[in-house]
């Protein structure tokens, strides 16, 4: 009896139509209006079928926005998990000042990312502070012209967004090394197991629910590029860095907003056909670890 | 030999101490360039470099709080924040408290509806017919909405989790005294849930204090702007003048770097409960 009345149903009901009404309801209608050639200007919204679609998968802009957003990915998550893991790894160990490099590698994180984009733009001109470092250690042959060259903008953007949050990863992967016993690591020692093999076999697979997480989170944002690459470079040069997120931006300032909405449509998709299942396949996995 | 064992172990934690250090240069390097460089002139500035200004020019903050129209930035962003950080706070820990209690199919669907905010993006671009049919299209109060909705798929993730280790018996006990759920919830629930409260109020800060997407989608008069634009306005207007532009940075980041700073803990605990949970 107590259930009903102690918990109604009437707590969850000023929450739930806040987030179906700005969130949920945008998200489906937006479905509708990806196939439209909806524009601020038209009277009427006319509906128009797959046109849109058609049109992003030939336009060569859309087609390298599609690439660029892959490979923003690819790096992201590569570098953010790998360097993450490896300084949780390094930051694990009893070291006396371990507190405060943790309290600085996490900064960028907090920043805004406008803020990083406007110092990085100064610190990667050709003549800027990091190839100036480079010539100084002897290193001057790998002095790019890190924003201005068409081929290597999209990665350089890419380390950027890195280097920002691999705090962030870090700290996830040290709350799962927080959750091994100690216990672990000291039989493995009295068997005579070297550090490496310690983190093969003791670490890597305690961590696995972290890794998951950080995983999940770094596919999330890697495919929802936008902020990284709109304050850095703003798409350019000459469109060499646009990802889907910038150019669903393009399309809202130019008028487009029928096809800058199939585009974000799309974007919403892939992000669910690859995160949805995976996220169920990595749940499952742990439970059988 | 077992000495020698403990002097090797020491050589190696004091060399990956170092080499930690020396990373950690790649962050401290860049950070340092901006604050030093917010003190100097606009010619000493362009060297871009970690020496100390030669004289502290802490002139160069109040002309950008002047020039930058910062002072109406810092409203408008602390105006945005405080609302959407409390609306999103009180209406998804009450989502969260009865999906944790109440566990049958129709609470797992409501919680399955929220989860899937934290994976899919919003869509944008329609959001804009909603604002416009609801009249506040171009507002802060859309963006105040906005931000409270976006940001209720995490709190709501994060309370349920937190509640379902808080113990039924409190409930019990005040069922006993008659009290209604909004009571109960309110006067002995929200308190008792502090931390993870205020872990909330953190993460929800930092996004929103630092987001551009809805101001530069949602918000046309640039009178309305947040803090973080106003760098674009720098960056573009005074691009000469590298100083400024450093001394508005500072300006931005200074909120969330002290929140930063003061909440570290529970940004961690927070942190550790997502990615134990999962």
């Amino acid at each position: 009896m107590g259930k009903t009345k102690l918990y109604t149903y009437y707590m969850i009901v000023p929450g739930l139509i806040l987030y179906l009404l700005f969130y949920m309801f945008p998200t489906i209608s937006g479905i509708y209006f990806s196939f439209t050639d909806w524009r601020p200007e038209n009277e009427i919204i006319k509906f128009t079928g797959i046109e849109n679609l058609r049109y992003i998968f030939t336009d060569s802009l859309l087609v390298s926005a599609l690439k660029n957003t892959f490979i923003f990915a690819v790096i992201t998550i590569l570098g953010k998990n790998i360097l993450g893991l490896l300084l949780a790894t390094g930051l694990n160990v009893k070291i006396k000042s371990r507190n405060i490099l943790r309290t600085i590698y996490y900064i960028p994180a907090v920043l805004s990312t406008v803020v990083i984009g406007v110092l990085f733009s100064a610190i990667l001109t050709p003549e800027g502070v990091f190839n100036t470092f480079l010539n100084s250690i002897g290193m001057g042959f790998a002095a790019l012209d890190w924003l201005a060259d068409l081929d290597l903008v999209i990665y350089t953007v890419s380390f950027v967004a890195v280097w920002q949050m691999v705090g962030y990863h870090m700290t996830i992967f040290l709350s799962g090394y927080q959750s091994i016993p100690t216990e672990l690591y000291e039989a493995a020692t009295i068997d005579g197991a070297g550090s490496i093999s310690k983190f093969i076999n003791i670490s890597l697979p305690m961590l696995v629910p972290a890794i998951n997480v950080s995983l999940l989170m770094s596919m999330i944002s890697g495919l929802n590029a936008f902020s990284n690459v709109y304050t850095l470079t703003g798409g350019g040069p000459a469109d060499a860095s646009q990802v889907i997120g910038t150019v669903v931006f393009k399309k809202f300032g130019e008028g487009s907003w029928g096809l800058g909405t199939a585009l974000n449509f799309l974007q919403c998709f892939l992000v669910a056909l690859i995160c949805i299942p995976l996220l169920f396949y990595l749940r499952k996995k742990e439970v059988d670890v | 030999m077992n000495s020698s064992i403990n002097l090797m172990r020491r050589v190696r934690t004091l060399l990956l101490e170092a080499s930690l250090w020396i990373c950690s240069l790649t962050i401290i390097a860049p950070l340092m360039i901006v604050f030093m460089g917010s003190f100097k002139t606009n010619t000493e500035v362009l060297d871009f470099s970690l020496k100390l200004p030669s004289i502290w020019h802490i002139k160069n903050y109040l002309t950008v709080i002047e020039k930058g129209n910062l002072v109406r930035y810092f409203y408008n962003s602390v105006l945005i924040a405080a609302f959407s950080v409390t609306i999103t706070v009180i209406l998804s820990s009450m989502v969260g408290f009865i999906v944790a209690r109440r566990v049958n199919r129709l609470t797992g669907f409501v919680f399955m509806v929220f989860f899937i905010g934290l994976i899919t993006p919003q869509q944008i671009i329609p959001t804009i017919k909603l604002l416009q049919g609801l009249k506040i299209y171009g507002t802060i109060p859309s963006v105040i909405l906005l931000h409270a909705a976006y940001n209720c798929a995490f709190s709501v993730f994060m309370y349920t989790g937190f509640v379902k280790s808080v113990s039924r018996e409190i409930d019990e006990s005040a069922l006993m005294d008659g009290a209604s759920t909004l009571r109960l919830f309110f006067s002995i629930i929200f308190p008792l849930t502090k931390p993870i409260n205020i872990t909330l109020v953190i993460f929800a800060f930092l996004g929103i204090w630092n987001d551009i997407t809805l101001p530069i989608y949602f918000i046309n008069d640039s009178n309305n702007w947040t803090m973080p634009l106003s760098a674009y306005k720098f960056f573009s207007q005074y691009s000469r003048d590298w100083n400024l532009v450093f001394a508005d940075m500072v300006l931005i980041s200074l909120p969330v770097f002290l929140v930063y700073i003061f909440g570290q803990r529970y940004i961690v605990s927070g942190l550790t409960a997502g990615s134990v949970k999962g």
